[in-house]
């Protein structure tokens, strides 16, 4: 099983990175429900790549994993990913359960 | 200056750096970014809504293949001249050039190309065929032509790429937002920007204050003994203070001066570096030293008050965190950086510091160091000598006066903006800005270089006089700290009342502006003899009378 925490752990220090570029009045918390898209998402579309271009980074340092979080089958999904931390946090989980089963 | 505006131009989405720019420590800085992948029109354009702003500084980053077609022709592997190159990098040059009159400050990041783009491999450094080899040409070339601008600085973007790493270049930032480097690239921009931005401002620091034991050498000295320190030899640690004292010394030849601070006996500690064979740094690379039991933040600033410098320009390097922490704490102007426990980490550590940067090195730049050595020696002489009178005739001082010139108008201007003590109005200018003001009106400025019998202290005073109504008006007054007290103020008083005098002024007058360092310039003005009105700070002199030049100081003259 994947452990979710660690993925959430990874993504809360891209949020920290992504912060870096914000001003203090846009700045993600480090939570589940933070918004990432959509309209009520503090986070513009260059911010939203920022963020996921070093979640991916994050994730291969913490589980020697290569993955591809925007790719096609994440945008075309009825439910993005994206909404929030949590919904990344189940996305990106799913994405190395499928790789470890394949690993199997 | 406390806050740059910042126009971005770049050829490629420049929110990432922006972003970083705004939120960094000092300097402040708020940026404006121009639309990208308009470069040549943004910056050719001058009635442009960007440019109706006032920005103090652009930031001009781009790509080599946007801006030079050639380059790009060449990165197809098509046969391409480096004559056609260049001639486009000149074109691309004077753009810049042209634009760079807009702003106080342009910074112009060199080109890169990424580095997964292996080009030729083999040949690629090879003349008349390797990319690479081409692009540092058109470096090299830019460089060239944009030096002709005092206002215009190359960073090297490579340094950032190389401390990036892998991580510099992401082709999903490319294709997702058209933003070529990774984020670390960036970071490692704005820490080489906001410290070429407090070099601009004169914070650059000037003093370097190191400890001993375990410092600038390996062991107690008061336990093992000089011969038993480790310092030298086939030894790591031993190689790695050498280094350290090697990196220590080479600070001094673009204007760092030296100090220690130690807990310590005088006797024992001066000894070692007398007699230990591998000590690279001497007694004469010091400026001066604290080497007793008492606490060290009190020893940092005794230190710094005898070397007539101001804490914000002091760099305290200690391998105790207790003692960095008591400087911290009781001296927070001081910059005290955090310092490894790995003594092979040092000279890094010291080489990393961005604190050092400048606008420029002038001569007295570079003999800053050889400077206080020679003051602690004047000092010396002066401990031995009854009074200041009799002190300053045996230092045989010398003055040269001369008008603004093309020559000493870059050392003016540094002294400008980085004077703090002895510095009447504390005005912070630009060198065109400076030589605007000064063709505006009916306006002198005169330059004193100091010299004396234990050396040359260069150029280190500056006075300036606006004449407005047959009464002069003294605007700047400014005296590097290296040499206040010599009666060099006074000589400058009576070059500008000598004036005054010579074009029949009845009035020679100074307004002081207080700011929080310079009350010793108030101090002076309050014995200078000029009348004070005290209401205002103004200091007024009758021109008809003589104010003489001291008598131990020999002028030298130059006409305008």
């Amino acid at each position: 099983m994947i452990d979710k925490q660690k993925v959430a752990e990874a993504i809360y220090k891209a949020i920290d990175e992504v912060n870096q570029q914000l001003p203090q009045d846009r700045r993600l918390p480090q939570s589940p429900d933070t918004v990432l898209a959509g309209p009520a998402a503090s986070l513009d579309s260059l911010g939203l790549v920022n963020l996921i271009v070093v979640t991916e980074e994050m994730i291969e340092e913490e589980f020697d994993q290569l993955i591809n979080i925007a790719d096609q089958k994440a945008m075309s999904q009825e439910n993005s990913p994206f909404r929030t931390v949590g919904t990344l946090t189940e996305y990106i989980a799913s994405l190395l359960q499928e790789t470890a089963d394949v690993a199997l | 200056m406390s806050h740059y505006k910042c126009l971005c131009i770049s050829d490629f989405n420049i929110d990432n750096l922006a972003g970083y720019l705004n939120n960094q420590v000092q300097p402040s800085v708020s940026t404006t970014v121009a639309p990208y992948g308009q470069v040549i029109q943004t910056l050719m354009n001058e009635q442009a809504e960007y440019w109706q702003e006032k920005f103090n500084l652009a930031l001009v980053w781009t790509q080599p293949h946007n801006v030079i077609k050639a380059f790009q022709h060449a990165l197809n592997y098509e046969n391409i001249s480096l004559e056609k190159v260049l001639d486009e990098v000149d074109t691309f040059a004077s753009v810049l050039l042209n634009a760079a009159g807009r702003v106080d400050f342009m910074l112009v990041p060199s080109w890169v190309i990424p580095s997964y783009n292996r080009g030729y491999g083999m040949l690629d450094l090879k003349p008349g065929i390797g990319l690479n080899h081409m692009l540092m040409h058109m470096n090299l070339r830019l460089a060239e032509r944009l030096s002709q601008a005092n206002n215009v600085f190359m960073l090297n973007t490579q340094r950032w790429i190389e401390v990036a790493g892998r991580q510099a270049f992401n082709p999903k930032l490319w294709y997702m937002a058209k933003v070529p480097f990774g984020n670390p690239v960036f970071k490692e921009a704005v820490n080489d920007i906001k410290a070429a931005l407090a070099g601009i401002s004169g914070q650059t620091k000037k003093l370097v204050i190191v400890d001993l034991d375990d410092t600038l050498w390996g062991g107690i000295v008061g336990d093992l003994g000089w011969e038993n320190i480790s310092l030298g030899g086939h030894d790591l640690a031993g190689e790695a203070f050498v280094d350290f004292q090697t990196a220590l010394k080479s600070l001094t030849n673009r204007g760092l001066v030296l100090g220690i601070v130690s807990k310590n006996s005088e006797e024992v500690a001066l000894t070692a570096i007398k007699n230990h064979p591998e000590m690279v740094l001497k007694i004469d690379d010091f400026a001066g030293w604290r080497i007793n039991w008492q606490d060290k933040a009190q020893n940092v600033a005794d230190l710094v008050t005898e070397l007539n410098l101001g804490l914000q320009s002091v760099v305290f390097i200690d391998d105790n965190p207790v003692e960095r922490a008591r400087v911290r704490e009781a001296l927070p102007e001081v910059f005290v950086p955090e310092w490894p426990a790995d003594k092979s980490l040092y000279t890094k550590t010291l080489m990393e510091l961005t604190c050092f940067d400048t606008a420029s090195i002038s001569h007295e730049d570079k003999s800053r160091a050889e400077m206080y050595v020679t003051e602690r020696k004047r000092n010396d002489l002066r401990q031995q000598m009854g009074s200041l009178d009799d002190w300053l005739k045996t230092l045989e001082i010398s003055v040269k006066v001369e008008p603004l010139n093309p020559t000493n108008l870059p050392r003016t201007a540094q002294l400008l903006n980085k004077t703090n003590q002895m510095n009447l109005s504390t005005r912070r200018m630009t060198e065109t800005e400076l030589q605007a003001w000064l063709e505006s009106g009916d306006r002198q400025l005169w330059t004193f270089r100091v010299a004396d019998r234990f050396g040359d202290s260069g150029l280190t005073g500056i006075i300036s006089l606006d004449v407005v109504d047959g009464a002069g008006q003294i605007i700047d007054f400014i005296l590097s700290c290296r040499v206040m007290g010599r009666k060099v103020e006074e000589t400058m008083l009576a070059t500008a009342v000598n004036y005054a005098q010579s074009i029949g002024l009845k009035h020679v007058y100074a307004q002081y502006i207080p700011t929080a360092k310079n009350k010793p310039c108030l101090e002076f003005w309050q014995r200078s003899g000029f009348e004070q009105n005290g209401q205002n700070d103004t200091f007024m002199w009758n021109a008809a009378n003589c104010y003489c030049v001291p008598e131990h100081v020999t002028i030298q003259t130059e006409e305008a």
